[in-house]
């Protein structure tokens, strides 16, 4: 992929997801992450329909106008984004691999956050991590963002989501926004997380192809695992070879679910054939 | 390569082919996955590890391949049956003429039971150990005549020979004996043939008393078409009984009588012609007599056999055909693939 590529895809991106951001996003991402409290910022005069007891009664009498106390959000919130990007996340059968969904996800996240002058780090792993960008303001750095997904070749292709949240554990010291996203095609990595919850904020959002699901009947397929790099010759005509399948899927999806509920944290799971800006504002909006 | 008696390999050396089979079945096995277009998918470990009835086909589906492999290997190999008639080339070996003196005096018992008997039996087994030579019977008695021209078929001269018979030819031929007459009429059978080596093996057990033809020009006769002459003189030293007179009723009447051969004249129509000349004074010697002849007129034998042969290698490999037509169909059908 040239340089020119790369940024025709960025620019694309940030159009798609720019314009959720400002106009679905915005507003939801906004309330529900909110910062630690209040804190006063200016007085000014009081102005019809302002509420009464915000006014500041010192300031009144000093100049015999009314004026009243203007409190701000304290914000400046921090929002890593932890992107699996292992060998299963090349994977896709309907459209687009759930590397890029997973991409327009994560550029919707990042152009909310900065919209709302939240800061926007960045860690991509395996099995290990391959990059981490530490949280920044900015459009730019948002654009980076998106430039490194796009473009970044992961040099190993299988998954650790447990090391992952270890590494965000240790790299963070202030709470912080942390959405996990990947396809969570990996165990044992409930009790990290029990540790991670409850430091930070955290989202899991796992993302999945609908043939992960359920299997078609395909023949005797050979298949080469996109992380182990492990082939055999599937049967998929056969239908308690597509029934096991499909359980372990729900048992993962499960796994998933409980795991991150029990840490206090929220799911978002999302098919690539579905809409994950419908399943976000559900989500934002449930917090909310 | 000759396996049993009548099974050979035609081209042996495909057996090494054989050889391969095993190599490949190790190259398919590391290779299994190769073959095909490869479907990535993002978790096996989810389908389990159980193996369907296909996956169980598989390897059995490998080996077919294989063994259908294995017999074309032999098939290549090609078993064949062979049905061998050593026929040999004729016209290659020499030509013959047994010239058999047929006079009464060969009734004489000297040689058991006598001695046209004794000759024709010893004439049959020489002319058995000589299949690739021609042979041609010519008997003469006070007059010549040909039995058998020079032909290759020996069972038609085996016959002639075992057909002789005394009494019939006693009243068809004129008394006495006949050297030269009996030698000339061999050596005008002899005069066309083509043979490298032509031969006349002379018999007789007298002296000529008789014939339009002196022997000694018989003599010059065969010696300008150049035949050696073997001749052998039959009968004991001394006395032999002999028949001397016809009763009424047919038989002979035997009495002990001289035996007279002229062995120089034999031995000249010998030596002249570049033949030998033998005595044969009983059965065991002219045995020995035939077999000195047989080595001596020893032809390089050009012995061409016919190999009838059956090709076996169709079966093999239509099995071998057939098997790959079915794992062909088995793949593409039931075990099809639709990545």
């Amino acid at each position: 992929m040239t340089t020119k590529d790369i940024l025709k895809k960025v620019r694309k991106i940030e159009i798609k997801t720019k314009r959720l951001s400002d106009h679905i996003f915005g507003g939801e991402y906004h309330s529900s992450f909110k910062g630690r409290g209040m804190t006063f910022s200016e007085v000014r005069p009081y102005a019809y329909g302002d509420d009464v007891r915000n006014i500041d009664w010192n300031v009144t009498a000093r100049y015999r106008t009314p004026f009243v106390k203007v409190f701000e959000e304290e914000r400046e919130l921090t929002m890593l984004l932890a992107v699996d990007i292992s060998g299963s996340q090349w994977f896709g059968t309907r459209g687009q691999l759930k590397h890029e969904m997973i991409t327009e996800i994560v550029a919707t996240l990042a152009f909310s956050a900065t919209q709302n002058n939240d800061k926007v780090g960045l860690v991509l792993y395996s099995d290990e991590i391959e990059l981490f960008i530490p949280p920044q303001k900015g459009r730019s750095h948002v654009l980076r963002i998106i430039r490194e997904l796009i473009d970044f070749k992961p040099q190993h292709t299988r998954t650790d989501t447990s090391m992952v949240l270890k590494f965000i554990y240790n790299i963070l010291k202030k709470k912080a926004i942390v959405f996990l996203i990947s396809d969570f095609v990996d165990e044992n990595y409930e009790e990290t997380l029990k540790i991670v919850g409850k430091k930070h904020d955290l989202t899991g959002i796992m993302v999945y192809d609908p043939i992960e699901k359920e299997m078609p009947d395909l023949g005797f397929v050979t298949m080469k695992d996109l992380e182990t790099g492990q082939q055999a010759f599937i049967d998929t005509s056969n239908k308690k070879l597509r029934k096991t399948h499909n359980a372990n899927f729900l048992r993962r999806l499960d796994y998933f679910k409980k795991s991150f509920q029990k840490s206090g944290s929220g799911v978002i799971w999302v098919s690539t054939t579905g809409s994950y800006i419908k399943k976000m504002l559900q989500y934002f909006k449930a917090r909310g | 390569m000759k396996l049993l008696d009548h099974y050979e390999l035609y081209t042996p050396y495909a057996l090494l082919l054989l050889l391969l089979v095993p190599v490949l079945a190790i190259w398919l096995y590391r290779n299994r996955y190769n073959e095909r277009a490869k479907f990535l998918y993002s978790d096996i470990a989810s389908f389990g590890s159980f193996k369907t009835i296909k996956n169980k086909m598989l390897p059995l589906l490998t080996g077919l391949v294989l063994i259908s492999l294995a017999l074309i290997s032999l098939g290549i190999a090609r078993p064949r049956s062979v049905d061998v008639t050593a026929k040999t080339k004729k016209t290659k070996g020499i030509d013959i003429m047994l010239a058999v003196d047929v006079s009464a005096s060969m009734l004489a018992r000297d040689l058991k039971p006598n001695r046209l008997e004794a000759l024709k039996k010893t004439a049959i087994n020489f002319i058995k150990k000589r299949p690739n030579d021609r042979f041609g019977v010519v008997l003469y008695a006070g007059e010549a005549f040909t039995q058998v021209p020079i032909t290759s078929d020996q069972r038609v001269v085996m016959q002639a020979i075992r057909k002789i018979n005394f009494n019939q030819l006693f009243n068809q031929l004129e008394q006495g004996t006949a050297i030269g007459m009996g030698l000339a009429t061999a050596v005008n059978r002899l005069k066309d043939s083509k043979a490298k080596s032509k031969v006349i093996i002379l018999m007789t057990d007298g002296v000529n008393n008789t014939g339009e033809i002196d022997p000694n020009t018989a003599l010059e006769l065969a010696k300008e078409f150049g035949i050696k002459v073997y001749t052998i003189g039959l009968g004991t030293n001394g006395y032999a009984p002999t028949p001397v007179g016809l009763r009424p009723d047919g038989s002979f009447v035997y009495q002990n009588a001289k035996v007279e051969i002229d062995e120089n004249l034999l031995k000249k129509i010998a030596k002249e012609t570049g033949g030998r000349y033998f005595r044969a004074t009983d059965n065991r010697k002219l045995n020995k007599i035939y077999k000195e002849i047989d080595k001596l007129e020893k032809t390089e034998i050009k012995e061409t056999k016919y190999y009838n042969y059956k090709e076996l290698y169709r079966p093999y490999v239509l099995i071998a055909i057939g098997l790959i037509f079915l794992t062909g169909l088995i793949r593409y059908t039931w075990m099809k693939s639709f990545v």
